[in-house]
């Protein structure tokens, strides 16, 4: 109980010692404000400055206009471009990436038995 | 120890045919100097009745643009699972890809089309811009592309 009303007493003072000269200032009218909330014959109309949704359309409108992607620098001994999208960090292979799996990598896994590889040596790539 | 040379014996005698199945051949593709990023290009096969068979290797690493390889997306709806080890990365332009497959005997001279789809960023699409018949006489003859591709080539 004493603990109790001792952080209430704390608490209190606090606000008290926050809110008291704020509530002072604006008694007073000496800040900027309330100046600026007071009518006056000269005031200006609000101005519309910008309108969030039309920006919203207009990059919905840049997105669709990409393409294709090419390029990405995850092989170390193969040639390629950056790419630049920054919605997609996924390596080949990774799951749960945007969705859709990215096949995983020549010499990760076997290649597909689809009845047209032999059973030799794995794909080489070279790209000059 | 006759029982062991036996089975050696068949092992091996099972063993050559399967190796003689089946051959390295090496798809050589060289892109134009297009100006843009680097292209993805999906090599698939289809039998004589144009039915897709299966996917050879896709140059380009990331599933989102696979559907601007339009004719191997047709193909296989995108499944992936299509390409998985057999993917490299996309090839710049200008450059010379050079890929070394080994593929069965059955492939050549069976009726199969080779097809090459390619698709570059901000550009135009281009399936099929490369459609070769596999066969034996076809081999070493390059191959004109129409828009990425400057020329491709099969040898075995």
């Amino acid at each position: 109980m004493k603990k109790t009303l001792t952080l209430l007493i704390a608490t209190t003072a606090l606000t008290a010692a926050i809110g008291i000269p704020a509530w002072a200032m604006l008694g007073t009218g000496s800040g900027s404000l309330p100046a600026v909330l007071q009518s006056s014959e000269g005031a200006a109309p609000l101005v519309l400055v910008d309108d969030d949704e039309e920006d919203d359309d207009d990059d919905e409108g840049n997105r669709k206009l990409r393409r294709a992607g090419g390029g990405e620098d995850d092989d170390g001994d193969d040639d390629d471009d950056d790419d630049d999208d920054d919605d997609d960090d996924c390596e080949a292979g990774q799951a749960g990436c945007g969705g859709a799996k990215n096949p995983a990598p020549a010499g990760s896994v076997a290649p597909p038995s689809n009845g047209l590889f032999g059973t030799g040596a794995p794909p080489k790539v070279q790209v000059n | 120890m006759k029982a062991l040379l036996a089975a050696l014996a068949l092992t091996t005698a099972l063993g050559f045919p399967a190796a003689a199945m089946a051959k390295p051949v090496t798809f050589t593709t060289t892109l134009n100097d297009y100006g843009g990023n680097g292209a993805y290009l999906a090599f698939y096969v289809t039998d004589a009745n144009n039915a897709y068979v299966g996917s050879l290797w896709m140059a380009g690493g990331k599933s989102k643009y696979y559907q601007h390889l339009a004719g191997w997306f047709q193909a296989t709806g995108g499944d992936t699972a299509q390409v998985n080890g057999i993917t490299g990365a996309s090839v710049g332009a200008g450059r010379k890809l050079e890929i070394t497959l080994d593929l069965a005997d059955a492939l050549f001279d069976a009726g199969y089309t080779l097809h090459v789809d390619a698709a570059v960023e901000d550009m135009r699409d281009s399936p099929n811009e490369i459609v070769v018949p596999l066969n034996a006489a076809g081999a070493g003859q390059p191959v004109k592309g129409r828009r990425y591709i400057a020329d491709f080539s099969y040898g075995m």
